[in-house]
């Protein structure tokens, strides 16, 4: 995108397209669009008002405030701190959901189970 | 005449003759997202649109997918070497069943097997083999293995997808019966590009953008030049824009500039003292450079009414760039960008509902035969 008036920032390192939006979900939708085409992965250049984390579930737990659970944008950004990219993020998201510990209330979001 | 959304919300069909008021398409099939739907069956599944370039799956059971609208196909060369297409989709369920996997970074496989169930199929399509599940009944009490026929394997095979290539360039048709042969829809642009060696290229970079504005928005903009002057001034340095030609086909059209300047024969794939920029309906350019000894190509792929994503590929004799090359491709990556400027700026226009039907001048001939075609197919 060329605008530049949100607050949250990603971008792909390989061919510096960049993503900016108030919505960190739009940041996953970039990434699974940018990477069926280039197979790039995509990294988080600005997280506002994202706490910071080290642990994946941690993070959900941080975030979550209703039962209808997290962005998978906003958990990537958090996971942004220990240097996870989008696509690191969403695939471990993929594992902890197939081992049971997350669940999908909504699409695209998650929630410890 | 430019007519305004005033309250009378007059429209009318584009004129055949540009000369005539009504020669534009209403903006209203810019912004509805009714009209994107449409265009997925009228326009993407009609014609033939272009899904990759065969240099990047040269060997058997090389693949890529590629995503039309709803649709993604996989595009892989099987043990004949022809290159096929078909429905990502498996034939037992209807399992997706191979990941993403883009022109750029091809995956291998000696087979297309589906995660789901694991039914498998050569890549021909023809189905290869199931589980014994598929074959024996003894979870079925009703059932004895005899009473199992078996599943033809043509029967149950992948549903193809028609693919026709001009030179290196595959393109698919999603239509039972299309409406046109790709020779038929590509007219001299084929016989042009064929007598280019545009398989000796290699696939060098891709550049991904994501811009909000409509395709069709980006595709007009694509097809005229009265906007370089004001807009693109390093690239019009050396080009005689004065002696341009726009040249129009019944389905595609080029855009000829000449420089200023020849530059050496060995510095270009063609031997036009010009540059060459082919638009070919729907979404699909060709891009044969004055200065440079590559092409490019852009796919405009709608990602919805609003959105599209602009897909450059370039093309020269080694995948390892020269610092000229590089210098080159960065050139092109701000005529790009520059272009997005404006095209987002005419959207936001074109958004506020204010125009009604725009205004194109006698010059636009090209833009006007590519509004031409929109309706055409969505009148089909």
């Amino acid at each position: 995108m060329t605008r530049t008036t949100s607050a949250f920032v990603a971008a792909c390192p390989d061919c510096a397209e960049r993503v900016t939006t108030d919505d960190p979900n739009d940041v996953v939708a970039f990434y699974r669009r940018h990477h069926a085409v280039t197979g790039h992965d995509v990294t988080w250049e600005r997280t506002p008002d994202v706490p910071a984390t080290t642990e994946l579930t941690d993070a959900i737990d941080r975030l979550a405030d209703d039962a209808s659970g997290v962005s998978l944008g906003a958990v990537s950004a958090a996971m942004s701190d220990r240097g996870w990219s989008v696509g690191e993020t969403l695939s471990a998201v993929h594992d902890r959901r197939l081992t049971g510990d997350l669940w999908e209330p909504r699409d695209d979001h998650v929630a410890v189970v | 005449m430019t007519r305004w959304n005033d309250g009378a919300d007059r429209v009318s069909a584009v004129s055949p003759d540009i000369t005539d008021e009504t020669n534009a398409l209403p903006a209203k099939y810019f912004t509805d997202p009714d009209v994107w739907e449409m265009e997925k069956e009228k326009v993407f599944s009609r014609y033939w649109v272009y899904a990759g370039h065969e240099n990047c799956i040269p060997e058997a059971g090389d693949y890529f997918t590629r995503t039309v609208g709803d649709k993604q196909v996989i595009v892989a060369r099987d043990e004949d070497g022809d290159v096929r297409a078909f429905y990502n989709v498996c034939a037992h369920r209807g399992s997706k069943m191979v990941d993403d996997t883009p022109m750029t970074d091809p995956g291998n496989m000696g087979r297309i097997q589906c995660p789901y169930h694991l039914w498998t199929y050569d890549l021909d399509g023809d189905l290869r083999s199931t589980p014994r599940s598929f074959e024996e009944t003894g979870l079925n009490p009703d059932l004895d293995d005899s009473d199992v026929s078996g599943l033809d394997p043509d029967e149950n095979g992948l549903m193809a997808v028609n693919t026709d290539s001009i030179g290196p360039l595959v393109f698919l048709n999603f239509a039972d019966d299309p409406p046109l042969s790709l020779a038929e829809q590509a007219g001299k642009l084929k016989s042009r590009l064929e007598s280019l060696p545009l398989e000796e290229y290699q696939h060098a970079r891709r550049y991904v953008s994501e811009v909000e504005c409509n395709w069709k928005t980006f595709g007009g903009n694509y097809s005229e030049c009265d906007h370089c002057e004001a807009n693109h001034q390093d690239w019009i340095t050396g080009i005689q824009l004065d002696e341009s030609e726009l040249e129009v086909n019944d389905y595609h059209w080029v855009l000829h500039y000449t420089h200023e300047e020849d530059v050496e024969d060995g510095l270009r794939i063609h031997d036009e003292h010009e540059a060459q920029f082919h638009y070919f309906w729907p979404n699909f350019t060709v891009n044969m450079y004055g200065t440079a000894d590559g092409y490019g190509t852009y796919i405009i792929d709608p990602i919805d009414e609003e959105r599209f994503q602009l897909i450059a590929d370039y093309y020269f004799a080694a995948p390892e760039l020269s610092e000229d090359e590089e210098e080159f491709v960065h050139t092109s990556r701000q005529l790009q960008e520059e272009d997005f400027e404006l095209v987002e700026r005419q959207y936001e226009g074109l958004q506020s509902g204010a125009l009604a039907q725009g205004q194109l001048g006698p010059n636009e001939h090209t833009l006007h035969r590519f509004h031409r075609l929109a309706q055409e197919a969505y009148n089909a």
